[in-house]
């Protein structure tokens, strides 16, 4: 009796477990992979967007953590899975860097956009009580002591690393780039009086400048934070130069067009949604929508950049 | 401090409320299902868990997270004793004397005693967070990159040979943990090292590859090459007195914990890998300490109570930098500085004060969670040590299914898998060759940050050595490590002209 | 079995001149600006030396036996073994292909068949129980991804 109990449940489970059939998009969750590890900031900024997103997809968003390479084994997953929008990938900034950085099997041409995100203006960071009061007295030091102050970066090569080679081209100074392994670790040098500044893009930093342990003394934006109205742009101060990270959502070549509209609308209503935004002004990330072409001519436009940039870094 | 223990009295009330017991029972369940298997260790679990708390007030959510965070500790060090196969990096250590403790009937002490030792060692932790974190955090500040080398420096070198034989051998495997720590990308000038153009190295390899492999992997395939009739055997089954560790066992293991709930506090306030060298420091100081060393290896208590509360309080530790800095030393507590934001709370110097009570309703909840996870697991210790019962043709392939499993959890990858396949390969031969894993997995452990922060330092100095000298700490690491080295040489001269001359 | 500890030996100190020759074909450096090959080519001559050192003390210790060794001299069947480890690899190949389940149960009903568990019926009774239940314990409750496969699972 109880054997055929058991054979029954067990022919039952089968038919749980057997495939359903394609119906309208999306019929089963979504997935964001991430090319960095979790608590980045990329991380915290599609996670809070995957949350509030699920509802207005009808299915649920789930974000996918695939780190390794400097960020190149996500991107390659998604670039070479099937484009059908089950799969997405959180384009950023690095996606037009590292092509022309390392070989990679991908180039910002392999996917198609969806939706952009945030986009973050980069900054410089001193500790409150540096000598440097202002950007002029902190260029000037730099002037007449060529390699001399250190600036931390969260990775060689990495976006705010590039930021801030592109900077000293800029403003004709020369740094001491020195690496770690990520934003924390940046900060917390800068903390601990170890190198004299560094080169970050919000939420990095943010809290410590809110507590006044650290100051900005270079901000590369094109408006001022509204969180703190009284540190001006470089622009302002003669030097044009603004360069920032964005952050959005990408989907493989060929992901048909009616998925990706449907994918854009959702995630749109997702960002408009008041918890979101929430989110965002306490993470002092600057939502900055943009639709798929403008993405996209977003993309190019930096990846040729990039790789002018580059190519002058490797000489 | 008379202010921080009202505080601290609130936070308890906050935590004593039904819901957040509630929450907190819920995530240690949780979390102890995570850490029993292998790979998915705290962060995969509590990234996968933070949607399900968006509902939650902040309070709420972040001590369900954290429930997690040390059932995962618990569950990790079950499989290492019960099949040696490390539940996540800092159990590593836990495999040697645990896993032997279970191979003579000895699994139930064993998982008892790291029930009891993370608690010992939890309440002391909480008393360390109240009274002495603001302080202490700052301190944590002065660590950089010269310090850093130097500190990696002596940890490597006290460590290396932690479980005490041959120091060559232990020193050579450290080496070559080293070398394979240096696959992927250079950190400092991010070219691609010894990765044969294979996207997959770019990263490195896995750590939890390497561990389960050498560990996991490895016992299993040395137990297959043994005769077959040991294959029908299940392991000793110990009486049912024998299921809870005697008196003996906890005289001897007080001592052990004590010192590893200090040692790992310590510890845990630094930057990185703090568990995971908590854990080997504490072994090595109880190798030391004990008056039978050679028992260590073999199935020594200590062994396990020692390094396991070490564990306990590294990880609360590990919190203060988080709290009161803002700024996450580890993986694990890099997520919940996500959690803590997308929650709309956001850890740094304002933080205490900004939110008291989430900030004393957390560290009240740790110590609950702390309670709740030895009531919790107690009870089960029965239940897994019967595990050990199964015949061996079951068990291994079931061990064999699990760690697959849990490897290609930890980062969706079959490539990690085949990681793990050779080092398992790799595990085997090194028992045949009579080499110790522990030096390896702690060198790959450090040896990246090792290589980074020399690097570092050198830059900031501008290729001036002096740097390593000129800072106090600094100087003080390398010294012990000079002093360390020297030592047992200038014993061993001091011994052999005594017998000459007498 | 001095003859393993010499083959350890040797293998260790041709895994470190791998590792040397290889570094030298990336940017030294100097101190002020180590190169990426640097700390491996540093690492790959020290692995040398000791493996050096670590020989020569074996010869001039002679026939002492340093070590005493728990590992069980009595060899059960390498067949066994190379079976063994030759599923393993056979499944991980195809992980992705079948799907976590299917290749949770095969692997079960392949592993528990070389071990020695003729009965068939207990065989697939294990691996049947342990394939259904790991999946529903991690895809189903826990949430966790696992590769589909192509019955889409």
């Amino acid at each position: 009796m109880l054997k055929r109990i058991f054979a029954i449940s067990l022919i039952l489970s089968c038919f749980i477990v057997m495939p359903t059939h394609a119906a309208d998009f999306p019929t089963k969750e979504v997935q964001i992979i991430i090319p960095y590890s979790a608590g980045g900031a990329t991380d915290l900024i599609f996670r809070a967007l995957a949350a509030t997103t699920g509802k207005y997809l009808g299915k649920a968003v789930v974000v996918v953590n695939r780190p390794g390479g400097g960020g190149t084994v996500g991107v390659t997953e998604v670039a070479q899975a099937k484009p059908d929008g089950y799969t997405l990938l959180s384009a950023i900034t690095p996606l037009t860097i590292l092509p022309h950085r390392v070989t990679t099997a991908f180039t910002y041409k392999s996917f198609d956009p969806v939706i952009n995100v945030v986009k973050d203006p980069g900054m410089f960071l001193v500790k409150s009580d540096s000598p440097w009061k202002s950007l002029k007295e902190f260029l000037d030091y730099a002037k007449k002591n060529p390699g001399m102050i250190t600036v931390g970066n969260s990775g060689a090569g990495g976006g705010v690393h590039l930021i801030a080679l592109a900077f000293e081209t800029t403003a004709g100074v020369k740094f001491n780039h020195i690496p770690f392994a990520g934003g924390g670790p940046s900060v917390t040098a800068l903390l601990g009086g170890h190198i004299n500044a560094v080169s970050v893009s919000p939420p990095e930093g943010i809290e410590h400048v809110k507590a006044e342990k650290l100051r900005i003394i270079a901000l590369f934006a094109e408006k001022r934070f509204e969180l703190f109205p009284d540190v001006p742009t470089v622009k302002e101060q003669g030097i044009d130069f603004v360069m920032g990270q964005w952050r959005g959502l990408a989907a493989p070549k060929g992901t048909p067009p009616d998925a990706i509209k449907k994918l854009h609308d959702a995630f749109k209503k997702g960002m408009d949604d008041p918890v979101f935004i929430k989110n965002a002004k306490d993470m002092v990330v600057n939502l900055s929508y943009l639709g798929p072409e403008d993405f996209g001519k977003l993309m190019a436009h930096d990846d040729e950049f990039y790789s002018k940039l580059v190519k002058e870094m490797k000489k | 401090m008379f202010e921080s223990l009202q505080q601290l009295a609130t936070g308890f009330t906050i935590a004593s409320t039904v819901q957040n017991l509630l929450y907190c029972l819920i995530g240690c369940i949780v979390g102890t299902l995570i850490g029993v298997l292998p790979g998915l260790g705290p962060i995969a679990g509590i990234a996968l868990l933070i949607p399900a708390t968006f509902s939650l007030n902040p309070t709420s959510a972040i001590i369900m997270l954290a429930g997690i965070y040390y059932g995962a500790m618990y569950g990790g060090s079950t499989t290492s004793i019960l099949l040696n196969v490390p539940g996540e990096t800092a159990s590593v250590i836990t495999c040697i004397d645990g896993y032997q403790m279970a191979q003579k009937g000895r699994a139930g002490p064993a998982l008892a005693i790291v029930a009891i030792g993370s608690f010992i060692a939890g309440t002391i932790g909480i008393f360390g967070l109240v009274f002495l974190a603001p302080p202490l955090a700052e301190a944590a500040l002065a660590f950089g990159p010269p310090e850093y080398f130097s500190l990696m420096v002596f940890g490597f070198v006290v460590l290396s040979n932690v479980t005490g034989k041959s120091f060559l051998k232990s020193l050579m495997m450290a080496i070559v943990g080293l070398i394979i720590g240096t696959i992927g990308l250079d950190p400092v000038t991010g070219d691609a090292r010894f990765t044969f153009g294979s996207i997959y190295l770019l990263g490195g390899i896995e750590f939890v590859a390497v561990a389960i492999g050498v560990f996991g992997i490895g016992e299993v395939l040395v137990n297959i090459n043994q005769p077959s009739e040991l294959l029908d055997q299940g392991v000793l089954m110990p009486r049912l007195r024998e299921l809870y560790p005697s008196f003996q066992d906890l005289k001897k293991s007080i001592g052990a914990i004590l010192r590893g709930a200090v040692s790992g506090f310590g510890i845990g306030l630094i930057p990185g890998p703090a568990p995971v060298i908590a854990t080997y420091t504490s072994y090595m100081i109880e190798r030391r300490v004990s008056k039978h060393p050679e028992e260590f290896g073999k199935g020594a208590i200590e062994g396990v109570a020692g390094p396991e509360s070490a564990n306990n309080s590294a990880c609360q530790a590990a919190f203060i930098p988080l709290f009161v800095l803002g700024i996450p030393f580890g993986p694990v507590t890099a997520i919940f500085l996500g959690a803590l934001l997308i929650h709309g709370v956001s850890p740094g110097p304002l933080m205490i004060s900004q939110h008291p009570g989430l900030f004393w309703g957390v560290i009240a909840s740790m110590y609950i969670g702390n309670f709740i996870l030895l009531i919790l697991n107690l009870p089960l210790v029965p239940l897994f040590a019967n595990i050990l019962r199964i015949p061996k043709r079951i068990l291994l392939p079931l061990v064999i299914l699990f760690c697959m499993t849990g490897m290609y959890t930890v980062n969706n990858s079959v490539f990690d898998i085949w990681m793990m396949l050779l080092f398992g390969a790799m595990g085997f031969l090194m028992r045949k060759w009579a080499y110790e894993g522990a030096p390896l997995l702690l060198a790959l452990v450090l040896g990246p940050k090792l290589e980074v922060a020399f690097r570092q330092s050198l830059m900031i100095s501008h290729g001036n050595f002096e740097v390593f000298i000129s800072r106090p700490i600094s100087i003080i690491f390398l010294l012990a490590t000079v002093i360390f080295l020297v030592f047992p040489a200038v014993r061993l001269i001091f011994k052999k002209s005594k017998k000459g001359g007498g | 079995m001095n003859r393993d500890e010499i083959i350890g030996g040797i293998a260790i100190f041709l895994f470190g001149m791998a590792t040397a020759l290889l570094s030298l074909g990336m940017p030294i450096g100097t101190f002020r600006m180590a190169g990426t090959g640097f700390f491996p080519l540093c690492l790959g001559i020290l692995l040398m030396v000791l493996s050096v050192l670590f020989l020569s003390k074996l010869f001039f210790q002679g026939k002492k036996v340093s070590v005493k060794r728990e590992f069980v001299e009595r060899h059960g069947s390498i067949k066994q073994l190379t079976f063994f480890f030759g599923t393993m690899v056979l499944v991980t190949l195809f992980f992705n292909r079948l799907g976590y389940p299917l290749t949770s149960l095969l692997l079960m009903v392949a592993l528990l068949r070389i071990l020695g568990i003729k009965r068939w019926g207990l065989n697939i009774l294990i691996s049947v129980v342990t394939a259904v239940g790991s999946y529903f314990l991690f895809v189903k409750w826990l949430d966790i991804p696992m590769p589909k496969g192509w019955i889409g699972l």
